[in-house]
């Protein structure tokens, strides 16, 4: 797993997006001023543990034994149909819903811990938790006071990301006057102002223009090669195979692929000159698979 | 340091909280004229009870004891705990955009703050009145410390009852999410309990006429005395004082420490309740099989059909209609002349409750938020065939069919239980009458502030109505069925001689109703078709 992630760091810093960056227009440089904000990282190499998660609700279930070991500083691509259970997934990494049964460790802090976790990830729900009553800059400040970050330094990066995601010019404006794409950023903005080491991303580039998705998307990038590890759900597939170094995929609570694009592709058996898209389309489309063949792709 | 930290963020989400309410207000004329109609109308009581408060305190200056001191003062700390626990469930249980708040900050932070805006809340919309009334007691008592010693009384004992409130509340609000059965049984309960208060409110005085001395007599046995002491202590440096007692000094010691205790267990119960999940979906109803088929005679016209769905939705989704309960304040009332009717009066009564009740529901279930109701779908709805004018009756039929029966049904089921035959016959003709009006009346009154967002309302999330035009419709259709109510009956019962006078009175009358209500519905018609062009 950190070889494939190390061979997906390279084949970000080569540079999917180097046309876009030598453009300065569309240039985005995630300042990642990880002195301050450091958190001593444990021994262990892995940013996301989870050990065999279970969760029902009612006769439902919504996770399956679902087990992931994600090491630090990979864009990691969550995939799945509708109703996979993706979005209890990320709800229980980021502890903010607690299993049936299983463990979650995020960087080598239980997911119980919240004290302890918080300062260590970010998180960007689907719906972007924002205070239409504030303005942008109102509400990264009032976050960053809530991170404890330092007032000039907390009004320093926020004056700098309000730049990057061209906000500054909107930035008194109330949020409830935003267009999606603005209010995506914002939360965007406040999900990395504390420099976390692990960013839980749910649809981030969802219902976005071109412009705004490419302002996310290269922000994942830079921000994974400043050494995070990011979580990305998402159902736009092109999204994940531009940056996502490893690939799951999950259906019907289970993990039913995983791996680099290609070794998913591989292993759905579609083909060298098959999308990802139809990749995912045939580990999915097959409820049928056997257990034991369906995961052993993990 | 945890705990200093986490008061620091609890004090800078409180005022976060806080800060958000005031704009919530200031950004919306209509919501701000709201207020200011109610600063007005609640401003005009105060000033008649501020008199009031000063004649009682120079009253009290030649009093040795207040009488029944000790009830009312063992009912503060009830009333201030029933309190929080209602606002708990009904308004704090949650932080808004909790996904980042509870991943940035302890859950002990959060309650913090929740509970430090509601108090300022709180305090800025009666903090006020309060104190005002305080202060003219004080003056009246010739005691102007008191202003300072109730303060330092009342506040371990606020901010005791806000802590454990908190979490009184939020751990029924566990609790309900286990048992549904019992939150669905507590609501019933809850609403025939506060039916149950409101009319025997109504009794109230005649209860204190007749049986004043036992009634002393059982509150006296209610009274705690250590609270009371510990009231007391408020009058201390006030000619009413008394010598401070232990148990009194006890019972602030125990508020004082029962203000940690209560948010610890509050942090406990928060903990609980916003990183769980309800334990199951209720699936068993959530299908239905076949077409939708609108039922004669709803299926004759588009507007029937259109209705048929509304009430399909409504019988789905009963929770929506949460704001119908508002009756009850007014409901209360007649039930107390009810309670005190027998024979033909009862049954005649019964008959003009029913024709009452039906026109409230006519109006009131569809009508009063009809463009907030239809939003997640006016996109869909106004780029159909159908005409603005078929969606508006969609409506209004809809309101006729709940409201109808009950102003038809009920006059002529009273005629089994006595009721002249020519008075409920006469009744449920005009129910008809009144229903129409108040159905063509609502949909325009409801256009005039549509309401888009859902908001907690008695105990369920729910877009409802605005207060303001829901008291607005109260006031307009309960007066205007009172004054038909009243002319039918003086006319059945001979008390109104029907001269030409009368007739172009009443004529003129049901003509101007006619006319509102028309007006209203074309308004509401307007502002759809206006929807479309925006």
């Amino acid at each position: 797993m950190a070889t494939k992630a190390a061979g997906g760091n390279n084949k970000r810093t080569e540079g999917r997006y180097a046309a876009a960056r030598s453009n300065p227009r569309q240039s985005v440089t995630i300042r990642r001023s990880r002195v301050k904000l450091t958190h001593v990282m444990p021994s262990t190499t892995l940013a996301v543990e989870a050990v065999d998660l279970r969760k029902r609700y009612g006769d439902e279930v919504a996770l399956d034994g679902l087990s992931l070991s994600i090491p630090a500083g990979t864009v990691y691509g969550f995939l799945g149909p509708n109703g996979a259970g993706k979005t209890t997934t990320m709800r229980l990494l980021t502890g903010l819903s607690t299993p049936d049964s299983g463990s979650v460790r995020v960087c080598g802090v239980s997911a119980t811990d919240r004290r302890s976790l918080a300062p260590r990830i970010g998180y960007l729900p689907e719906t972007p938790p924002l205070y239409d009553e504030f303005s942008a800059r109102e509400q990264l400040d009032y976050v960053a006071d809530l991170r404890d970050i330092p007032t000039d330094d907390a009004r320093d990066r926020i004056e700098t990301y309000l730049d990057e995601f061209d906000l500054a010019a909107d930035a008194d404006r109330r949020l409830g006057t935003y267009s999606k794409g603005m209010r995506q950023k914002t939360a965007f903005i406040q999900s990395v102002l504390h420099d976390p080491d692990v960013l839980f991303l749910d649809e981030p580039t969802s219902g976005l223009d071109p412009r705004a998705a490419r302002r996310i998307r290269e922000s994942v990038v830079d921000f994974a090669d400043a050494g995070a590890t990011v979580f990305l759900s998402t159902h736009i597939l092109s999204v994940v195979e531009a940056v996502a170094d490893e690939v799951a995929v999950l259906f019907d609570g289970r993990l039913v692929a995983e791996g680099t694009a290609d070794e998913v592709r591989a292993r759905a058996e579609t083909g060298a000159s098959a999308s990802l898209e139809d990749a995912f389309l045939a580990v999915t489309g097959d409820a049928e698979r056997p257990e034991s063949d369906a995961t052993q792709g993990a | 340091m945890s705990l200093r930290r986490d008061l620091r963020h609890g004090r800078r989400i409180a005022r976060a909280e806080f800060r958000r309410s005031i704009r919530r207000y200031a950004q919306n004329t209509r919501r701000l004229v709201g207020v200011g109609f109610a600063i007005l109308v609640f401003g005009g009581y105060l000033l008649f009870a501020l008199p009031s408060a000063y004649a009682t305190g120079l009253t009290a200056r030649s009093l040795d004891a207040i009488p029944l001191f000790g009830p009312v003062a063992t009912a503060i700390p009830v009333f201030l705990l029933g309190l929080a626990v209602l606002r708990t469930m009904e308004r704090i249980s949650r932080i808004d955009a909790a996904p980042l708040v509870l991943l940035t900050v302890h859950p002990r932070a959060v309650v913090f703050g929740l509970v430090g805006s509601e108090l300022a809340r709180l305090a800025a919309w009666f903090g006020v009145p309060v104190l005002a009334v305080v202060a003219a007691f004080a003056l009246g008592l010739g005691a102007p410390a008191l202003l300072v010693s109730a303060p330092l009384v009342a506040l371990p004992l606020v901010c005791a009852a806000a802590a454990c409130g908190y979490a009184l509340g939020l751990g029924l609000l566990s609790a309900f999410r286990r048992l549904p059965n019992v939150r669905r049984l507590a609501k019933a309960v809850g609403v025939l309990a506060m039916l149950a208060v409101i009319v025997g409110s109504q009794f109230a005085g005649q209860f204190l006429v007749e049986y004043g001395s036992s009634l002393s007599t059982l509150a006296s046995r209610l009274t705690v005395a250590p609270v009371a002491d510990y009231v007391a202590l408020a009058f201390f440096p006030t000619p009413l004082g008394r010598p401070p007692t232990a148990s009194a000094l006890a019972v602030g010691i125990a508020c004082l420490a029962l203000t940690p205790l209560g948010l610890a267990a509050a942090t406990w119960q928060a903990s609980h309740l916003w990183f769980t999940d309800a334990p199951g979906r209720d699936t068993t109803h959530a299908s239905s099989s076949g077409w939708f088929a609108a039922p004669r005679p709803f299926a004759w016209r588009p507007a029937g059909r259109i209705a048929w769905g509304h009430l399909v939705r409504a019988a789905r989704q009963p929770q929506e209609f949460a704001h119908l309960v508002m009756i009850l304040f007014f409901l209360g009332p007649v039930g107390t002349t009810l309670a005190q009717s027998s024979g033909d009066a009862l049954a005649s009564l019964v008959a003009a409750t029913g024709v009452g009740l039906g026109t409230y529901l006519a109006g009131a279930t569809f009508g009063l938020n009809p463009l907030g109701d239809d939003r997640p779908t006016l996109p869909l709805l106004l780029l159909t065939e159908r005409s603005p004018q078929t969606l508006v009756r969609g409506r209004v039929v809809a309101g006729l069919a709940v409201g109808l029966p009950v102003a038809m049904g009920v006059p002529l089921a009273s005629i089994p239980s006595g009721a002249a035959p020519r008075s409920a016959v006469a009744l449920a003709a005009l129910g008809i009458g009144t229903c129409f009006a108040a159905a063509l009346f609502a949909v325009g009154l409801g256009s005039v502030y549509p309401i888009y967002d859902a908001r907690k309302f008695w105990g369920t999330e729910t877009v409802v109505p605005s207060t303001l035009v829901l008291i607005t419709y109260l006031l307009v259709v309960g007066v205007g069925s009172l004054v038909c109510l009243a002319a039918t009956w003086f006319a059945l019962t001979g008390s109104l001689v029907l001269t030409p006078v009368a007739f172009s009175v009443a004529g003129g009358y049901a003509l101007f109703t006619a006319l509102v209500s028309l007006g209203s519905y074309r308004y509401a018609v307007r502002r759809y078709r206006q929807y479309t062009m925006a």
